[in-house]
């Protein structure tokens, strides 16, 4: 039998501090997790309404909204025309009268022909009314490759958006925290950014990763935004990292400790903006080794980010260079060699963790 | 001029013309007071672009006598008139402008980011771009279920942007309770219309989102006022969008420090300015006198007054506090 | 013992070959009836599968096999 029994749940912070009995949970890929949790706010707050393309009938292209029609109807989960500026527009428009919309960009890459609307409104009507206007809104849009899709429809790009104020970014990587970031992303009162990967969805129609079907717990679960998670304590390097790459980096930690080669701690980021810069220092100050894997571009984005604030709070903590595994500066390219030389693939991150414990 | 209109009604055109236009001419004092000898845009008590609506008051004054408070209006950089005559608290707008702590944006967002949500007023910098949340504002009116109606303002040159026919696509697709304003002044910037726009007039153009467009060609209070209640109408009663487009008239540059050497009508500007025509009008009705217009350039200059002094006695924010307000 | 099937996709087609493509509920698991079990694909109709009664689960096939219609996939005791 194939089915893995041993599945690790992400934790929220420091494990020491988990509760006694674990609540209720089912088992559920990612896309469903999302659908319930937006389901449940949808039945809680009647301001909640979904927007986007292919959003009711279809059920959403990667299924983050498979059944709500059926559920709340066609004024509640509409279908937009392909008008990206007009709709999220829209949306600014209703959040800042009260309503609470989610309104998917069917890929993030499609970013472009409606950006304006997004980080010059959506990310700065709350700053520029001085507080006087909220925009409490969830953006949430389809990120990352590794089937094909090419450079328009494989990109991951939160470091873009990480990059400009006014909006916070969430990146699950598994069920459980997929459901509990889209809560607490509906009930905060600003926009937020919500990127999931078409990977880690649990598709049947797509290759997936076993963690990408994982205990929910059922009831009111909220994962607080600007948290990280150690999804797998260690004590020689660091990993940190987010979204399908968590996956990528159990699997080799897994395979590394059988075999005696590094014992690997793994920090699942799931907030971006803000970012848990406490978690990572204080891993890496134990470790001493860091590994920020990352599927956005390598230059000018979060990897860089990270480095950064390690080097600005006391770069004597690391005993090694960091390493990098990103996208090199290449848009993702179509055929399967090429594209699988330019992801951060678990040989990669292998290759890596190897270098920071290899002997100097 | 019509017959229609009620005399109080035309009192009120003429009062709220006169107060946008006092306003306008003393930002513009204000403005240009510590730029000189030569103007220097970062410099002075109001830095950075100013787009003053001076010529445009018959747009904002006929459409906005036909809402209250809870209908919304978007407006574009150039957001005074509309910001007055839709009731924006002029003290704490005027307060923005000069960059206060008492400013509707606590000085953070300045003349091109006017908020005002108890008038459910904003404007917007990026041309078109004020249009798709206009529409949205729309659509939370109606899944409320009240009669209120937004009002999105643009103009000419920014209805060859995307936004502006997206936004008049989905708005006629949801039938949404908006009124889109484009204010032909003639200029984006230094680009006249025949050099952008493929078509007469933008009135046209309603008719590809099987919208009715109306084109209101003279720069009249009380014509815009007559189209603007029809749309307004049509809209409280779930009829859907209206374009209205008013050929207006930019007085003055697109921006303050536009020496407008493009503009080769430059000198016939100053005698279609709308106010002193629509005062001639008025008077041979017997609707004002000397003193009726005294008392309305008064009042229109006490209340403009008051509102810079309650600015300039505002203080300025913080620099500590410079990253407050990013998030709720 | 009640027999969890593979289940009529295509209405057209019900000869149609399909696959498994996940197991939610684990081996050994207590399920209660109408808990969700698997998805099944037939081209790119996606169909969720649910416990038809309560009880304990027996998985007898393996995610990605490929299947038809009343072919036995579990047992529920």
């Amino acid at each position: 039998m194939s089915i893995d029994t041993t599945q690790q749940p992400a934790t929220q912070g420091d494990p020491a501090e988990q509760p006694a009995a674990a609540p209720a949970t089912k088992r559920l890929n990612t896309a469903k997790a999302m659908v319930e949790a937006i389901a449940r706010e949808m039945e809680r707050d009647e301001d909640v309404f979904v927007l986007g393309e292919d959003v009711g009938a279809y059920g959403g292209i990667f299924s983050s909204t498979t059944g709500l029609l059926d559920r709340f109807g066609p004024e509640r989960v509409m279908d937009t025309p392909i008008s990206e500026t007009g709709f999220i527009g829209a949306a600014i428009g209703a959040a800042t009268e009260g309503m609470r919309p989610i309104v998917e960009l069917m890929f993030v890459d499609f970013f472009g022909v409606c950006m304006d609307q997004i980080y010059n409104h959506m990310a700065k009507i709350h700053f520029e009314s001085g507080g006087n206007v909220k925009v409490p809104m969830v953006l949430m849009t389809a990120v990352g490759g590794g089937y094909s899709d090419g450079a328009q429809h494989s990109q991951c790009l939160w470091g873009t958006f990480a990059h400009l104020p006014g909006m916070k970014v969430v990146v699950p990587s598994n069920p459980a925290d997929a459901a509990g970031l889209m809560t607490a992303a509906i009930r905060d009162d600003n926009p937020v950014v919500f990127m999931f990967h078409k990977g880690i969805q649990g598709l049947p129609w797509m290759a997936k990763n076993k963690r990408s079907i994982g205990p929910v717990p059922t009831g009111d679960h909220v994962v607080e935004i600007g948290k990280a998670a150690t999804a797998r304590p260690g004590s020689d390097v660091t990993v940190v990292t987010l979204s399908l790459s968590v996956h990528h980096a159990l699997d080799v930690a897994e395979e590394l400790a059988a075999d005696g080669t590094a014992d690997v701690e793994v920090i699942d980021l799931r907030s971006i903006v803000p970012l848990d810069t406490e978690a990572i220092i204080e891993s890496v100050t134990r470790t001493g080794h860091l590994v920020i894997v990352d599927e956005d571009y390598q230059s000018f984005g979060l990897s860089g980010e990270i480095a950064a604030r390690i080097a600005e709070h006391d770069p004597t903590i690391l005993k090694a260079p960091i390493s990098r595994v990103a996208v090199p500066d290449v848009p993702i390219p179509y055929a399967r060699p090429l594209e699988y030389t330019a992801l951060p693939t678990p040989a990669r991150i292998k290759e890596a963790i190897i270098g920071q414990v290899a002997p100097a | 001029m019509s017959s229609r209109i009620d005399a109080a009604v035309q009192r009120d055109l003429y009062d709220q013309m006169v107060l946008i236009r006092t306003y306008e001419e003393a930002i513009l004092r204000e403005y240009h007071a510590d730029k000189k000898p030569a103007f220097d845009i970062g410099a002075g008590l109001i830095p950075g672009e100013m787009h003053l609506a001076a010529g445009q008051e018959p747009v904002a004054a006929g459409v906005c006598a036909h809402l209250s408070r809870g209908d919304a209006v978007t407006a574009t950089h150039r957001p005074h008139h509309f910001a007055i005559a839709h009731g924006v608290d002029l003290n704490r707008m005027t307060a923005e402008i000069f960059g206060r702590v008492d400013g509707l944006g606590r000085g953070r967002g300045g003349h091109m980011h006017l908020f005002d949500p108890d008038a459910h007023f904003s404007c917007s910098g990026i041309i078109a771009e004020g249009y798709p949340p206009t529409a949205g504002q729309a659509l939370a009116f109606k899944k409320r279920g009240t009669d209120r109606v937004a009002v999105a303002v643009t103009g000419e040159g920014a209805a060859n942007q995307g936004a502006f026919h997206e936004t008049l696509n989905l708005a006629a697709l949801w039938k949404l309770p908006v009124i889109f304003v484009v204010e032909d002044n003639d200029w984006g910037i230094s680009v006249p219309r025949s050099a952008s726009t493929s078509v007469a007039n933008n009135a046209e153009r309603a008719a590809a989102y099987g919208i009715p467009g109306v084109r209101v060609e003279d720069n009249a209070v009380e014509a815009v006022h007559e189209a603007a209640g029809e749309a307004v109408e049509r809209a409280r009663n779930g009829g859907g969008p209206t374009l209205i487009e008013v050929h207006t008239l930019r007085l003055w540059g697109h921006f303050e420090g536009d020496a407008q050497g493009y503009r080769a009508d430059l000198e016939g500007v100053p005698g279609k300015d709308p106010i002193p025509t629509y005062e001639a009008a008025l008077r041979k009705a017997g609707i004002l006198d000397d003193a009726a217009v005294a008392i309305t350039r008064r009042a229109a200059s006490d209340t403009v007054e008051s509102a810079i002094a309650f600015a300039k006695a505002s203080p300025e924010p913080d620099p500590s506090t410079v990253r407050d307000y990013v998030f709720a | 013992m009640t027999d969890v099937v593979f289940p009529v996709i295509s209405q057209s087609d019900p000869d149609a070959e399909g696959t498994l493509a996940t197991w939610f509920a684990e081996d050994g698991a207590v399920v209660a009836e109408g808990d969700l079990l698997a998805e099944v694909a037939v081209d790119k109709v996606d169909m969720e599968l649910v416990a038809p009664v309560a009880g304990t689960i027996t998985l007898i096939e393996d995610e990605g096999a490929v299947l038809r219609a009343g072919a036995l996939i579990a047992t529920i005791d």
